[in-house]
């Protein structure tokens, strides 16, 4: 058997405040123009980093200060066609950018997702170049992924002003952006992939050092609904059944019924999985069918 | 567990990368997959779907596919 695996507000700069330039309606803005203008405005809230869930305020601009140790400049760690995603995403040209705001230690990229150094400086234009070949040859999306590209939404958003205006344009993420980080993307992405990946907010913090992990999930799963098409994705981890996916299943047939969920049961043991005794194996297929059973029992909307 | 490569986006063709887990039980995991990884798999294990479902849409291009 075969399986695909995976993994607000200050009182100096307040772009989301009245600088950002309203929702794209296709129609009467084009999206290329409203990410050019967007990334200035996301590239200047840098210098009070408030783009993801641990609302640093820290000086990107100056260098990397916080939890993400990120700077201002992205770097690329891969960036190919692939058929790992949804089916009706691929193939999908994928874009990850190095560097993280979270820390699960059962990372499958831990080493660029923890390091934003790694990887090689993105150059614009070839870049784009090679996506615009990819979907020429047959590619069906575009995908900006990371680590998280939410850290590095300056560049996320230069990189779609430069794409053709009709690429189909995946948002890949960790759903622990801020509401200014979703202001600024709000009307540019087709389709928003979001990991729903810890039931509480124990594990969260345990396995990945993020406090308040379900509060902003939800929030951004929510939001992420309203404003494009979303589908959800849930990393079965072993030992993680009950206290994970249970209750992720359950909010997700409560609050969002009807969205695509894809849950994924091939957990690959990576990275600093070991540290954690649970972790160190792959799902059992008892685990693997407790996982399927209580998808179908929420009557939740499977994809493949 | 990534292998650190020299990405460089002025090459117009840098390496692909798939990387693959073999378990004990022959269950096989695969993570960034490329289409023309896809197509090996799916040659060497014509019954299995999941691989399947990913060339069936693209079978005409996942041989040449590179980019
Ligand atoms: S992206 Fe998140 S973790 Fe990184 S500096 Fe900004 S607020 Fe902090």
């Amino acid at each position: 058997m075969i399986e695909v695996a995976s993994n607000e507000q200050s009182v100096g700069f307040r772009p989301h405040e009245a600088r950002i330039p309203p929702r794209c309606g296709r129609k009467s803005t084009l999206r290329s123009a409203l990410a050019r203008e967007r990334a200035k405005v996301a590239r200047a809230a840098l210098a009070q980093c408030r783009l993801c869930g641990h609302q640093c305020g820290v000086d990107r601009l100056a260098g990397p200060a916080g939890l993400c140790h990120a700077g201002a400049e992205a770097r690329v760690f891969s960036a190919q066609t692939e058929v790992s995603d949804e089916l009706e995403l691929i193939p999908t040209f994928a874009i990850a950018l190095s560097g993280c705001d979270l820390r699960c230690d059962f990372c499958i990229t831990g080493g660029p997702s923890w390091n934003p150094r790694e990887g090689a400086p993105l150059r614009l234009n070839p870049l784009v170049e090679r996506a615009v070949a990819a979907l020429q040859k047959g590619a069906r999306t575009v995908m900006i992924l990371g680590g998280e590209p939410t850290v590095h939404l300056p560049t996320a958003l230069e990189i779609v002003a430069a794409l053709p205006e009709d690429t189909k344009l995946v948002w890949k993420t960790n759903a622990h952006g801020s509401a200014q980080a979703r202001e600024l993307l709000d009307g540019l992405f087709d389709v928003w992939l979001a990991d729903y990946k810890f039931g509480n907010d124990a594990c969260a913090r345990r396995l990945a050092k993020v406090p308040d992990y379900v509060r902003v999930v939800r929030e951004n799963l929510l939001w992420a609904n309203g404003h494009s098409e979303l589908i959800v994705r849930h990393l079965v981890m072993p030992g993680h059944v009950g206290c994970c996916w249970r209750p992720v299943a359950e909010w997700l047939a409560a609050e969002l019924p009807g969205v695509k969920v894809n849950l994924r049961s091939g957990f690959w043991p990576a990275w600093h999985s070991f540290k954690h005794s649970e972790l160190r194996g792959t799902v059992s297929r008892i685990e693997g069918d407790r996982a399927w059973q209580i998808a179908r029992g929420h009557g939740l909307n499977l994809i493949e | 567990m990534k292998k650190q490569r020299e990405l460089s986006n002025d090459s117009p063709a840098p390496a692909l990368t798939t990387e693959v887990l073999i378990l004990p039980d022959g269950q096989i995991l695969v993570h960034n997959l490329t289409p023309t990884f896809a197509g090996l798999l799916a040659r060497l294990n014509p019954g299995c779907e999941q691989i399947a479902s990913r060339i069936t849409h693209h079978a005409a291009f996942h041989h040449e596919f590179s980019d």
